[in-house]
Order: structure tokens, then C-alpha cells, then sequence
């Protein structure tokens, strides 16, 4: 992977990771060949090939599918992203308004609105505007990530010469935010695969795509087929992704900063009086119900299917049914939640250990690297189907989904924080003699610190969307059976209801998880990775 | 227009932040006439930056006002009058040397093409032929500063300010651009104000020197410096060099003792 320094195996050796990958396929072809795992749900990857072999005309047309919808949401997520970043770096204002846009959109558990969007969109649509949202997001902030941490001495020195915003966004920012955009582009591409299968998964009839292949065959008994189907998924999601990761490899070598940049930051709006505060926090938090009106008002779906924000409200609380839908709401929250949480801090746990730890064993994490990147850039539906062949239907199923959804972006997230670190700062305390371990906690640890709170940030809905994926598809409990069962009945208000729940309810986390950061990192002189 | 080269009128400027207020500045004022060469020397943290970065324009000043050329700074910086040289390099890690120093010249919207032997020249005058293509991550921290240097020269500016440009440079190289700084001020007649911890550097160099105290941070004293120009190197083993140089140190740590 680009991030790690020194990656690049030494001449005339075979380099650890391809080798611990062989070995890795070696075993499994052991394992599957006997069925030594959950009697034969993993097939030996000989058998799959096979399959693979013979499905082989089935392939070309889904893939064609999924992968259209997918380019499409990738372009215009992208274009979308990279101009909204741009705007909002230069205006924290429209950022501060747009705010509850940007969290809605991104705690978005992709599976909740799925149905809405087979229910008003037709054909090509869903998947585009899914894939689409999936990158969108990721974009926009590595945008203004990037672009907000430009290094101020440089913009100092455009600045001094009379440079206005536009010569200081041209000549330091933009480019400076290049690897930030690029690492941006490399998580999202894997994202608009997923989103392309996940609106397949909401069922619009469309004969199809790999969703629709997979969720076809995941009643016909052939684990073989299915690990095909979730084999091709990621090789595409993975090609898309090494293809980023590539070009980005190019860009951040150059682009590391020779010295800390040991500014403080700015307050936001705290010298801004408390009315206009105050308008700009009901604004951002009115323009998600506004985009929501304005969609509906757009699709011109009509008012049974399409439920407004009162629609909603209504259904809940003032419907002859609310009673009873109030019921089976708490009772699937109170299933999801718990597994949610759990599933996430373990993510972010061996995220945050196997980040640190390529500092100090390099080699280690290096031949890992391989097997984390193959099996992470999974677009995760394409996993579930087989978790649940070797997990089964239960809890554990759950949390597995969850923690390998959580672990990747957050591994991403830092392990990039952590090549940012200047060479400087690392070299200090080394210089002083100090060992490993006090160079980690002196430097390593607090450096990535906040890229551990936007790693955090980054996974309270995926680590949802994750838990809601495997009831959908497997558990038959919780918020995401829910959604699966009233699909079938057609009860248009509970699916608007969970799309809301689900949304507001990893916002809520969202906004916790930023509270913190901002106490710690204001306490310790940081800025925020926004 | 250009009979005044930079003037600070009294100055003000105190940083809040994280429960703390340093009053970083009080009543400075300075008039540097046009075509003098000023040094500011003081403590660590007494403000030189800070007075850099007010009459540029980078910092807005609590009190006081900051005129170039009679201009306002930002007005003056957009002209082209001014050139700066910053304490940490504050190259673009992803430009070459060669294209680091043309950056003002692209901000200002000038043509690239047509200082392209002005550029190498400079780059030569800092001893950095052979590098032109040089990342600055490949660079040495003292390389880095000449690069800085070579920038700032770029725009033949006509306010010349530079802090600490010569801080990470070995004692033999820094006195060989100090006379080299001493015959490009020279020739172009640009008003120059130098931040420096080197007592030596600043005698040498500066028409004027300024010294500092910290808390809050303000001008002490001013000493001007009599010897004729050109000044060759034979100064450094001048008597009458070291006696002055003696002097601005007593009003250095004269001033330590007060406060
Ligand atoms: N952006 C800022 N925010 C808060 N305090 C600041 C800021 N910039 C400077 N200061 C404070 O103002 C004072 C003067 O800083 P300045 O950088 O001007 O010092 P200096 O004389 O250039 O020091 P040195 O010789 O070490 O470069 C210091 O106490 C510093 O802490
Ligand atoms: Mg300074």
C-alpha cells in the first residue's frame, strides 16, 4: 500500500506478502477440499474456479450492469465531492450550513434507503444515486481535509505576495490536498461497487447485476457459485481500488512536508455572534428535511409510497398503527444497537493496533498487508452471503460483518495519518536515543490521534450499515429485518420510518464522537482531520 | 512614492488563544527610509516575527499601522514591491528548487519564461547550481534556507524583509552570503529589514539596528552603524566592529536585567 514507507521488497527475494498469500490460498485449498469449515461452505478454490468456468456466460451482463451504475455514482460522487469540498474549504460557513446535509448523507446506512430508492427511482437510477452517495461523502472530506491542512507557511508565503484566495487555493492547497483527494478516491471506489450492489439488493426487478446474481443464488444450496460471485465483487472493487492506490503512490512521496507545522488552530465561529450561530445550526439542521421534501417533490412519487418528514412523524405517532409500529422499532433497536457498538470498537481497535504497529514491525505488517487488502476491499454484501455459509444466522455472524466493515476505513484513515508524520517529528526523539516504543508514544501515537477520531467518525454508520446488512440478509432480527420484512408487506411508513431512525440515530453518534474530538484535540493544540 | 521604504506606527498586537494572552507587541514603531537596510534583533519570542508578519500584511495589528511605500501592506505585496525570505523555509515539498523560487513571480502573475535566467542566476548566487531540480525533501536544512533566499530576490522587490535567513548555515557560508546579500541590496536599492540572532551579521549588514525586548515585546534601543560601504570582510577584524557589536550585546542583556 502506498502509505507505508519502504514497502518495496528487496530485489531477487520473494516479498513476504506474496508468499504469505500463497501459502494462504495452499491452505485453503486444503481446507476446502476435505470441508474441514461449516461442512463445505468453504469450497476449495479449485472448485470455485470451476464454477466460476461454467457460470462463465452468466457474468459478462451483470458485471456490465453493476459496473455502470457503479462508474456513473463514482463520476458523479467525485465531481460532486471535489467542488463541494473546494466550496466548503473556502467557506466554513456554507460547510457549517451544509453540515447536517453532509452527516445525514454520510450516516446514511446505504441498505436503509435501498427500498426507497427501488420504490421512486426506475432502472439504471438507484444504483447510480447509491453509488453515488457512497462516494460522495468520502470525497467531499478528503477535499477539505486535505485543502484545511494545507501547510499555513506556505500559504504565508503566497499571501505575502499578494496572492488572494483563489492563487493560494491554485498553488498550495489543491495540490497539497492531491494525496488526501487521491486516498479519498481509492476508499471510494470500493464504496460505489458496494452501493451499485446494494440497490440491487433492494429489488427494482431488474434482471441484472451482481447484487441480483448474488441474492439469486444465495437460495440454491452452491457455495461455490456464491464465493464466485463475491470473488468477482471484489476483484472489481479491489482493481479499482489498487488503480487509486497507485496513483496516489505517486503523489505522496513528494508531497510529505519536511518540517511540523506546529500552527494553532483558529476558533471556528466562536467570535461569531450567538443569533447568526444559532441561525446557522437551525439551517444545517432544516436542509436534510428540505433535501428530503425536495427529493420526494422531485421523483414525483406519490404521497402513499413517498412519506414526507410529517408523513412520518404521522405514522409513528398519530396513525392508528403507531402503537404498534412504536413497539417493533424499539424492539429492533434494542437488537441492533448493542451488536453495533461492540462490532465497532473491535474494528477500530485492531485498526488502530495494526496502524501503530507498522511502525514497529514493518515486516510483519507488510506481508499482512496482501491478505487485509484483498479481504477488505470486499464490497461487504458480496462477504455477508458467505459469512453466513460459515458463521450461520446468529449473533456472531453479526458481529464479524461489522468489525471487518469498520476495520478497513478506519486502517485506511490512519495508516495515511500516520505517513503524514514528518520526518522531523519522528526523528527527535531518535536522535535523543530514544527506542521504539517512546518514539511511539512521543510522536506516532499522539500524531495519529486525530485520524483516530475521523477513523471513528468515518465508521459509526458503516459498523451500522455492516450490523443492518446481516439481519437484511441473514439474522432475521433487528433494524435491518425490520426494513426486509415491511418491504414484503409493503408498509411504506415503517421503511420510511427505519431510513429515518437508522439515519438519525448514527448522526446522534456522529455528533458524539465529534464532541469528544474536539475537547481533546483543542485541549492538546491538534486540528481536527475534518 | 518611494521615498519611504516601510514605517510601523505604533503597533500593537497581543495573541489570545487556549486561556493564555501574550501581549506579543506594544507601541512599536519603526521608519525605515528608502534604500536603508534595518536589523531586529532580540530574544526568542520578544515579536520579530510577529512585526515581520504585521508589515506584510499577514497579521492585522491591534493598534498602529503599517504603511510600504505609502501603501497599505496587502496593497503593496500585490504590486510586487515587497520580497520576503521566511524563518522556516516554507518551500513547496512538491516544486522543484527551480520552480520554488519562480512562486512569486506566478502568484504576482508574471511570466515564468521570461525570468528564467534571472531565476538560474539566483540560484547560482545561492550556490545551488546542479540542484535546480531538487525536491526540497532532498535538500539540507541550510540548502532549503538558500532556496528561501534565492525566492525572496526573485521579484527584484524593493522592501526586502528576511527572518533569520541565514540561521541554519554554517559560520563561513553565512558570512559569504552576507557579503553577497550586502552587493544584491546594493545593486537594487531595495529598503531591507533583517530578524537576526547574529550580532556580527547584524553590525555588518544594517544601516540601523533594532534591538528588543520581550513582555511584552518592543523596540529598546537603536543603534546606528557608522562604517562605510561597501563593507568588505576585513570589517570582522575591525576593532571598532567588535566594540559596536559589544554594545548591542549590553543592550541586549542590559535590558534582560530590567525586566
Ligand atoms: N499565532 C500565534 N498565536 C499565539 N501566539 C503567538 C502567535 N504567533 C506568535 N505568538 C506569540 O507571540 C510572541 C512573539 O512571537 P514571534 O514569533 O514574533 O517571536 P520571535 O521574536 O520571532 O521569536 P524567535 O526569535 O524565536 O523566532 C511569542 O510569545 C509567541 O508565543
Ligand atoms: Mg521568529
Amino acid at each position: 500500500m502506498a502509505a507505508l514507507p519502504g514497502e518495496r521488497a528487496s530485489a531477487g527475494r520473494i516479498p513476504p506478502g506474496l508468499r504469505n498469500l500463497v501459502i494462504l490460498l495452499l491452505l485453503w485449498e486444503v481446507v476446502g477440499h476435505f470441508g474441514l469449515v461449516a461442512q463445505g461452505a468453504l469450497p476449495s478454490p479449485t472448485a470455485i474456479l470451476e464454477r466460476l468456468w461454467i457460470d462463465r456466460a452468466d457474468y459478462p451482463r451483470h458485471i456490465e450492469a453493476t459496473l455502470i451504475g457503479s462508474s456513473l455514482g463514482f463520476l458523479f460522487g467525485n465531481l460532486i465531492g471535489v467542488g463541494a469540498g473546494i466550496v466548503f474549504a473556502l467557506s466554513p460557513r456554507m460547510l457549517r450550513l451544509f453540515r447536517g446535509v453532509n452527516v445525514a448523507i454520510f450516516s446514511l446506512p446505504a441498505i436503509a434507503i435501498a427500498p426507497i430508492l427501488t420504490l421512486t427511482l426506475t432502472g439504471m437510477e438507484p444504483r447510480v444515486v447509491l453509488a453515488t452517495l457512497g462516494v460522495y461523502f468520502v470525497t467531499m472530506t478528503a477535499t477539505v481535509v486535505g485543502i484545511s491542512q494545507a501547510d499555513s507557511r506556505a500559504t504565508d508565503m503566497v499571501r505575502a505576495y499578494g496572492g488572494g484566495r483563489v492563487k493560494v487555493l491554485t498553488m498550495v492547497q489543491l495540490r497539497g490536498a492531491l494525496p488526501s483527494i487521491l486516498s479519498g478516491f481509492r476508499i471510494a471506489a470500493p464504496n460505489a461497487v458496494l452501493g451499485a450492489i446494494l440497490a440491487e439488493f433492494g429489488g427494482g426487478g431488474d434482471r441484472w447485476g451482481l447484487g441480483v446474481y448474488l441474492l439469486g443464488s444465495l437460495g440454491q444450496g452452491m457455495p461455490t457459485r456464491l464465493w464466485g460471485i463475491g470473488l468477482v465483487a471484489t476483484a472489481i472493487a479491489g482493481l479499482s481500488y489498487l488503480a487509486f492506490a497507485l496513483i496516489a503512490r505517486r503523489f505522496v512521496g513528494a508531497t510529505r512536508a519536511v518540517t511540523l507545522n506546529a500552527a494553532v488552530p483558529g476558533g471556528d465561529a466562536t467570535d461569531e455572534p450567538l443569533a447568526s450561530r444559532l441561525l446557522f445550526a437551525a439551517g444545517s439542521l432544516a436542509l436534510p428535511f428540505c433535501f428530503w421534501w425536495l427529493f420526494i417533490w422531485g421523483t414525483g412519487a406519490p404521497w402513499l409510497i413517498a412519506k414526507t418528514p410529517l408523513g412520518v412523524a404521522d405514522y409513528l405517532f398519530f396513525s392508528p398503527a403507531s402503537a404498534s409500529a412504536q413497539a417493533r422499532l424499539l424492539h429492533a433497536l434494542g437488537q441492533t444497537l448493542p451488536v453495533t457498538g461492540i462490532g465497532m470498537l473491535v474494528g477500530l481497535a485492531f485498526a488502530f493496533l495494526l496502524a501503530i504497529s507498522s511502525r514497529l514491525f514493518p515486516e510483519a505488517v507488510r506481508a499482512f498487508m496482501p491478505v487485509a487488502l484483498v479481504t477488505q476491499t470486499m464490497p461487504l454484501v458480496a462477504l455477508t452471503p458467505l459469512l453466513v455459509l460459515i458463521l450461520g444466522r446468529g449473533t456472531s455472524l453479526t458481529l464479524w460483518v461489522t468489525i471487518s466493515v469498520t476495520f478497513f476505513p478506519a486502517f485506511v484513515t490512519l495508516a495515511q495519518g500516520l505517513a503524514l508524520v514528518p520526518r522531523s517529528a519522528v526523528e527527535l526523539p531518535r536522535a535523543y536515543g530514544a527506542g521504539v516504543w517512546r518514539e511511539m508514544r512521543m510522536v506516532t501515537i499522539p500524531a495519529s490521534l486525530p485520524y483516530l477520531f475521523a477513523a471513528t467518525r468515518l465508521t459509526v454508520p458503516r459498523a451500522l450499515l455492516g450490523v443492518m446488512i446481516a439481519e437484511w440478509l441473514a439474522t432475521g432480527t433487528g433494524l435491518g429485518n425490520l426494513l426486509n420484512q415491511s418491504r414484503g408487506y409493503l408498509d411504506y411508513g415503517m421503511i420510511w420510518t427505519v431510513a429515518a431512525v437508522a439515519v438519525l440515530v448514527s448522526a446522534a453518534c456522529y455528533q458524539i464522537v465529534v464532541l469528544a474530538e474536539r475537547r481533546v484535540l483543542r485541549r492538546l493544540g491538534m486540528r481536527t482531520a475534518e | 512614492m518611494a521615498a519611504e521604504g516601510l514605517s510601523l506606527a505604533g503597533i500593537g498586537k497581543t495573541f489570545r488563544g487556549r486561556g493564555r494572552t501574550v501581549e506579543a507587541l506594544r507601541e512599536v514603531s519603526l521608519t525605515c527610509p528608502a534604500g536603508s537596510f534595518t536589523a531586529l534583533i532580540g530574544p526568542s519570542g520578544c515579536g520579530k516575527s510577529t512585526v515581520m508578519r504585521i508589515a506584510l500584511g499577514l497579521e492585522a495589528p491591534d493598534t498602529g499601522t503599517a504603511r510600504i511605500a505609502g501603501m497599505a501592506p496587502a496593497e503593496a505585496a500585490r504590486s510586487g514591491l515587497t520580497g520576503v525570505a521566511f524563518q522556516d523555509a516554507a518551500l513547496l515539498p512538491w516544486r522543484s528548487v527551480m520552480r520554488n523560487v519562480e512562486a512569486p513571480l506566478e502568484v504576482l502573475g508574471r511570466k515564468r519564461d521570461a525570468h528564467t535566467a534571472r531565476v538560474r542566476a539566483l540560484i547560482d548566487l545561492v550556490g545551488l547550481t546542479g540542484y535546480e531540480n531538487s525536491l526540497p525533501g532532498e535538500l539540507s536544512g541550510g540548502m532549503r534556507q538558500r532556496v528561501a533566499i534565492a525566492r525572496a530576490l526573485v521579484t527584484e522587490p524593493q522592501v526586502l524583509f528576511m527572518d533569520e535567513p541565514f540561521g541554519a548555515l554554517d559560520q563561513i557560508l553565512r558570512r559569504q552570503m552576507n557579503v553577497e546579500l550586502q552587493r544584491v541590496w546594493a545593486e537594487t536599492g531595495s529598503t531591507a529589514l533583517l530578524v537576526t540572532h547574529g550580532i556580527d551579521e547584524a553590525v555588518f549588514l544594517a544601516d540601523r539596528v533594532l534591538v528588543m525586548q520581550a513582555n511584552p515585546g518592543r523596540i529598546v534601543e537603536a543603534i546606528e552603524v557608522p562604517f562605510a560601504r561597501p563593507r568588505a570582510p576585513s570589517l570582522w577584524s575591525d576593532p571598532a566592529f567588535h566594540a559596536l557589536c559589544d554594545r548591542i550585546a549590553e543592550a541586549l542583556t542590559g535590558g534582560a536585567v530590567d525586566a
